[in-house]
């Protein structure tokens, strides 16, 4: 009976240090959006679950190794208990009612966290291999599309997602929500900025080769601060539009292609496009090409007819862009050097 | 094997009621299919007719889960045989409901546009020959070994028509074969055929009637194995072989009773 | 007959280089003659290099018969098979007659499909199958050749399939383990080491080439799991229930050859190409991976078929082949757990082979199932390959839990506590697994209220395996517990299974689970039940059972230094892992930047992760020195009142010479002259068998 009493405080002693261990070891990020703090509530009450069960088995099992260990020279067997069926429903029973309540308190969480706001800003994302780009609600017909995502603090910003190629998925490790980009359909997250700060949201499905590089600015700023960045944008996208290479660096900008096409001479997945106009250009057959408008335009619009030398491993997609739009990007190429 | 002749009588005049029972239902789904399209009656259809086959012609009553081990006994081992072949069939009928997931997910209540004679055509073939597998089985049972060789002869050629039917014909491999079959359905002319790559009606379609005629292929092997050892005396005795392909080959029967109104009966036509 | 005098290990290694460099030269001289190129770090040499290699090294040791002659048949069929789809592409016309890795895919897919039959063939585990269909009998039983030579064919002896089981799991997990050390080295640090986008091998970049043994790692550690779970129940069962060997001898010998060619189209994957999704080989990634991508898909495919027909022959054995009086309520714990087991493997294991074999047809012909162009479905992919996927865990922990139950009467000379409720627990959990599979898809676009009903489901499954840690404490409660080096692993396993338990209910929990999946929370978590649930008792069993096997012990002092390397460094690498996915790092990401902080904790790790390397290696040269130098031990060295041990060691060729019959409860420990099996005085029922031993001697 004594044993009994001596591991029941046991338990209790080690649940709580426990528990005080691993809630002050700053396991989680800051919490920066409305739903990270419904969150994080969750995690709190899952943090108590599991000190308790861990203290709970094994407190006794060490308990047992160390006071029910075998004597030298005992050669008998121990005690025969086989069972002890109350016990045994009483820990089938409560833990049953246990697991249901969680599930129960669950999905109440999850309701807190998908809080509609009829108010909410619509920004569309596109995951496209391997980067974002942000779409704002368009002012006076001319639409702002990013590869930073800007956020007001203290309103609920709705994304609606889609990819363009493989399945990514849509991560703020401040904001804790988590939502796959799906070609073919529209997938929803709704967001609530509720800390000022620079985040960053990086791709969370494995999406192929650069997929560890996945990422893009995420900056939470008040109302009026990020009002003064979308009039910015906007003038920027208006003038961009007005010039081939500026409306060239926007698709740029909305198609990734910076995932494997540096601007500054960096190696990467792609050839740089510093410098590139105009310039030799060695194939995997052997041949060497100038990099002229024909030549950059041709890479576009049938990426595999030529192949640069040692990039045979990773082939470009085909954007299916149409031709002014080729030609605008071209255009914006010309001026990297 | 001494056998009352009664009994005899008994297991061949059932399976022709069985048979019975299946060709009406098979004309009533057909029938409901045609006219006022009610998909949980075609479920009910089907589960009806592949309760008929697995309880009388797959005989799963025979199953025997004792243990009361005789090890050297011919009867004990075909009866762990039995139930390792039913084990294997459990599996297997995971594949085909997976696949009837992919079709409902994929497809809904839409479903390729077929030709309805063709499917009813293929459809009455494959439950032919189960009626002639089983007559050929209780002919093997019952000591007459021509009437099992016949029987199953005949379950061979049905089952090949099956698969040339829906392999060349409803495939469309063969075109100049396939067009004069069709026509001769009346299948009007100029309708372009199904191919595995037309969205998701032609992937449905081809790999459902694919996986299903891979079964029946490998079912007509073992059919021509156990026809070519039965010629030789080899079943006289030791019949558990004759059952064991029996079994399979009703196997195959049920999966295209579930398969046949998912692609043929029910929803509607989408091109 | 064997082909030198020195040993035939040191032949095959020299054959294995021979092999492998006559391969790389034909690769190489193949490539250049169709690609123009010479790749002298590519694909194509690696492939026909590995391919040799493989086969010269088993011709070394073992000469042309069994698995050699196996692999000899799957290289000649590949080819054969390849060419083959490449004349047909010649013949009509088809603009890309060859590929990128000299054969074009279908010809590579096609080419390993017939590789893969044509291996079975060639070790010759059809060979009997294929006489009773021409109307030739068979004898019953297949004498073995005596010593190690029996383990390289085929075998139709439980014992010995159980052991080429187990020995192919400790291969892979070597293989495995060296993968996921080459890819902690590049972790230790941020930013790419070696691993850059100028590193080239195989046709891949640094990058590319991470994905690959990232994902290799995952699939062929998985891969050992299924094996060794039936390389433990394939060992076991027959012995616990008292039969002379499985119901379907021929069935259990072609389920473990089958895995052979698996693993060497696993292999094959690495070299062609690579692929770049993970296991888990999402559409529409891995619709558009490298041709590494159908290898893996069919490696997989083929590895199922042996989880598939091995559950069948065990669920028949138990139910057709027990002693007398062996009721249900009388059957060891191990059973049940393998009954639980074999139900899963049987039915769910078909729906990974066929979402797989959807992707690949939707490679090879077009078929849009999960391409969103044509109409198709990417979520219905998770749907389909969860649904196998997640039972299988249950299919990899099972085995041990049941282990677990077996050993801790034995070594706290106590009853099994509530026995009835663990065997019914074992079922619980395999029933309730069916139903659980979408809590890894609540971020996937799925229904969003559909998710709450698996949250449910998944917090469910906490009840039985509640039951099964209650009842073991329990067990262990005034016992009197002693702790060779089994029962370390025992209760090692019993800790490190419970942090993997209790981390599950935060990832059910679905708002919660929003921040947690695709991190490292989620890996820490799978590690730690993987190891609790198999590896621990994995090991435990095998230092369990050697004795059994071989008649000696294993090295006791250096298993135990096994253990207390093993697991405070596991514990320190999941706590890690854990820790960093918290905060923010993701899964499966070659690289991860600086800023997040994260550089110590991955240092620490991959020293852990070094260090259970080591303890695994030292477990190797402790199991394969203990075969010929381990201390004798024929008798019932852990006291054990089940019934293969009241037969001396190493086990009888064919079990019990002299039948049992149950008399009594398998786990009465500290009942008075109770017994759980009588060896009946009335002589053999085989008459075949050597003459019968004394009876009743041993306990």
């Amino acid at each position: 009976m004594r044993h009994f009493v001596i591991v029941g405080i046991l338990i209790i002693i080690a649940s709580v240090l426990i528990y005080i261990g691993l809630d002050s070891a700053g396991l989680m990020p800051v919490e920066a959006s409305a739903q990270a703090t419904d969150i994080d509530w969750m995690w709190n009450l899952e943090l108590i679950a599991m000190s308790f069960l861990f203290a709970l088995i094994v407190v006794p099992l060490v308990y047992s190794l160390v006071v029910f260990r075998r004597r030298k020279g005992d050669t008998t067997d121990a005690e025969h208990m086989e069972g002890n069926t109350r016990l045994e429903i009483a820990w089938t029973i409560i833990p049953l009612f246990g697991v249901v309540a969680f599930a129960y308190l669950g999905a109440v969480n999850l309701a807190e966290t998908r809080r509609v706001d009829p108010d909410a800003m619509i920004v569309k994302v596109r995951g496209i291999q391997w980067s974002w780009s942000f779409e704002y609600p368009a002012v006076n017909g001319i639409s702002v599309i990013s590869d930073e995502l800007h956020l007001p603090k203290g309103r609920q910003v709705l994304l609606r997602m889609t990819s363009s190629d493989v399945i990514h998925s849509f991560w703020v490790p401040e904001f804790r929500v988590k939502q796959d980009l799906v070609p073919g359909r529209i997938t929803e997250l709704r967001i609530t900025p509720i800390r000022d700060g620079n985040y960053k949201v990086r791709c969370a499905e494995l999406c192929g080769t650069s997929h560890a590089y996945m990422e893009k600015p995420v900056v939470v700023s008040s109302q009026a601060d990020f009002d003064t960045w979308m009039e910015e944008q906007t003038k920027l996208a208006e003038q961009a539009a007005a010039t081939p290479e500026g409306h060239g660096q926007l698709l740029v900008s909305a198609n990734g292609c910076a995932a494997c096409h540096s601007i500054n001479g960096a190696s990467g997945i792609g050839p740089t496009w510093f410098g590139l106009f105009g310039s030799q250009v060695k194939l995997t057959d052997g041949s060497v090409v100038t990099a002229d408008e024909a030549y950059i335009t041709e890479s576009i619009k049938a990426p595999q007819a030529k192949i640069v030398a040692g990039f045979e491993t990773q082939l470009m997609p085909n954007y299916g862009f149409p031709d002014e739009d080729i030609a605008d990007i071209v255009a914006y190429i010309k001026t990297i050097k | 094997m001494v056998h009352n002749t009664q009994e005899n009588k008994t297991l061949l005049g059932q399976g022709v009621l069985i048979f019975i029972y299946l060709a009406v239902l098979t004309g009533l789904e057909f029938f409901i299919a045609i006219s006022f399209q009610s998909v949980p009656l075609l479920i009910v259809v089907a589960l009806v007719k592949a309760a008929l086959v697995v309880y009388y012609y797959m005989h799963v009553y025979k199953l025997n889960l004792e243990a009361e081990v005789d090890d050297e006994a011919y009867d004990y081992k075909a009866g762990t045989n039995r139930l390792g072949l039913w084990l294997f069939l459990i599996s297997d009928s995971f594949v085909f409901a997976g696949l009837m997931a992919m079709r409902v997910n994929l497809l809904g209540l839409t479903r390729p546009q077929l030709n309805q004679f063709l499917g009813l055509g293929v459809t009455a073939v494959l439950l032919i020959s189960s009626f002639f597998m089983n007559r050929g089985e209780a002919l093997m049972h019952n000591g007459d070994r021509q009437g099992f060789l016949r029987n199953t002869a005949i379950t061979f050629l049905l089952g090949l028509g099956f698969l040339l039917g829906v392999v060349i014909i409803e495939w469309h491999t063969i075109p100049a074969i396939a067009e004069t079959v069709l026509h001769l359905f009346g299948e009007p002319a100029g309708v372009e055929p199904l191919k595995p790559t037309s969205g998701v009606a032609g992937a449905a379609f081809f790999m459902m009637t694919g996986m299903h005629a891979f079964h029946v292929l490998s079912g007509l092997i073992l059919l021509g194995i156990v026809w070519n050892n039965g010629r030789k005396g080899f079943y006289d005795e030791k019949q558990y072989p004759v059952e064991a392909v029996a079994v399979y080959w009703h196997f195959v029967d049920v999966v295209w009773i579930f398969f046949y109104p998912a692609l043929y009966l029910i929803g509607t036509v989408i091109k | 007959m064997s082909m030198s005098k020195t040993h035939p290990v040191w032949t095959g290694l020299l054959l294995l280089v021979i092999g492998g460099a006559i391969g790389y030269g034909i690769g190489l001289g193949l490539d250049l003659l169709i690609s123009g190129a010479l790749n002298f770090n590519g694909s194509v040499s690696a492939a026909f290099a590995l391919l040799l290699a493989v086969t010269f090294f088993f011709f070394g040791v073992y000469g042309y018969r069994g698995i050699t002659r196996g692999l000899v048949f799957q290289v000649i069929g590949t080819l054969l098979g390849a060419l083959f789809v490449t004349g047909i592409r010649a013949l009509v016309g088809s603009d890309t007659i060859f590929g990128s890795f000299l054969f074009s895919e279908p010809a590579w897919v096609f080419g390993a499909f017939v590789g893969d039959v044509s291996f079975v063939f060639g070790v010759g585990v059809m060979s009997d199958w294929m006489k009773w269909a021409r109307g030739i009998d068979t004898p019953e039983h297949h004498e073995d050749e005596p010593g190690w030579e029996k383990y390289f064919g085929v075998s139709l002896d439980h014992k010995v399939i159980g052991i080429q089981y187990t020995v192919t799991a400790l291969v892979l997990i070597a293989i495995g383990g060296t993968f996921a050390m080459i890819f902690r080295t590049e972790l230790a640090q941020s930013q790419l080491q070696f691993l850059t986008t100028t590193f080239k091998l195989f046709n891949q970049t640094g990058p590319q080439f991470y994905n690959t043994l990232m994902s290799l790692h995952g699939i062929i550690m998985i891969i050992s799991i299924l094996l060794g779970v039936s390389g433990i129940m394939n060992y076991v069962v027959p012995l616990l229930v008292g039969a002379h060997d499985m119901a379907f001898p021929r069935l259990n010998a072609f389920a473990y050859w089958v895995a052979v060619p698996a693993s060497v189209l696993m292999l094959l994957s690495l070299v062609l190409g690579g692929f770049d999704t993970g296991w888990t080989g999402y559409p529409p990634l891995s619709a558009r991976a490298p041709v590494g991508m159908q290898m893996f898909f069919l490696g997989v495919f083929t590895a199922g078929w042996s989880s598939i027909l091995g559950s069948a022959n065990v669920i028949a054995t138990v139910i057709r082949m027990r002693a007398k009086g062996m009721t249900a309520m009388r059957l060891p714990i191990f059973v049940w757990a393998s009954i639980a087991t074999s139900i899963i493997a049987l039915t769910a294991t078909q729906l990974i082979g066929l979402s797989f074999q959807l992707v690949m047809f939707q490679r090879l012909f077009g078929m849009g199932f999960f391409d969103a162009a044509k109409g198709g479905n990417p979520v219905l992919f998770q749907h389909l390959f969860w649904f196998y996927s997640h039972p299988a865990v249950y299919v990899f922990v099972l085995p041990g839990l049941g282990v677990i139950s077996e050993l801790l009467p034995v070594f706290a000379r106590k009853p099994l506590f509530g026995y009835r409720w663990i065997a019914m627990s074992s079922l619980g959990i395999a029933l309730v697994g069916f139903t659980v599979w979408a809590h890894h898809m609540f971020t996937s676009g799925m229904n969003e209220y559909l998710r709450v009903p698996f949250m449910y489901s998944t917090l469910l499954v906490a009840v039985p395996t509640g039951v099964k840690f209650f009842s073991w404490v329990a067990t262990l409660w005034g016992g009197k517990i002693e702790t060779p080096t089994p029962m370390l692993f025992v209760l090692g396993a019993i800790i490190v299974f419970l942090l993997g338990g209790i981390t599950g209910p935060p990832n059910a929990a679905i708002a919660l689970d929003l921040h947690l999946h695709d991190t490292y929370w989620v890996v820490g978590h799978f590690h730690d039940t993987i190891f609790g649930g198999f590896i621990f008792p994995f090991f435990a069993a095998i230092y369990y059972w050697f004795p059994k096997a071989t008649g000696r012990r294993m090295n006791e002092f250096w298993g135990k230094v096994h253990f207390w390397m093993m697991t405070p460094s596991f514990l320190v690498l999941t706590f890690g892992m854990m820790r960093v996915g918290l905060l923010g790092m993701r899964r499966r990401i070659a690289d991860y930047d600086p800023a997040l902080g994260f550089d110590t904790t991955h240092l620490i790790m991959t020293i852990a992760g070094f260090l259970i390397f080591f303890s695994v290696l030292i477990f190797f040269i402790n199991l394969f020195h203990s075969i010929s130098h381990g201390e004798k031990a024929e008798g019932n060295i852990w006291n054990s009142r089940s019934p293969e041990w009241q037969v001396p060691s190493p086990m009888p060729v064919h079990n019990y010479d002299v039948p049992f019959v149950v008399v009594g409860e398998p786990y009465d420990y500290g009942l008075a002259d109770s017994k759980y099996v009588e060896f009946s005085p009335n002589g053999s029922k085989h008459p075949e068998f050597p003459p019968v031993r004394e009876a009743g001697k041993y306990h």
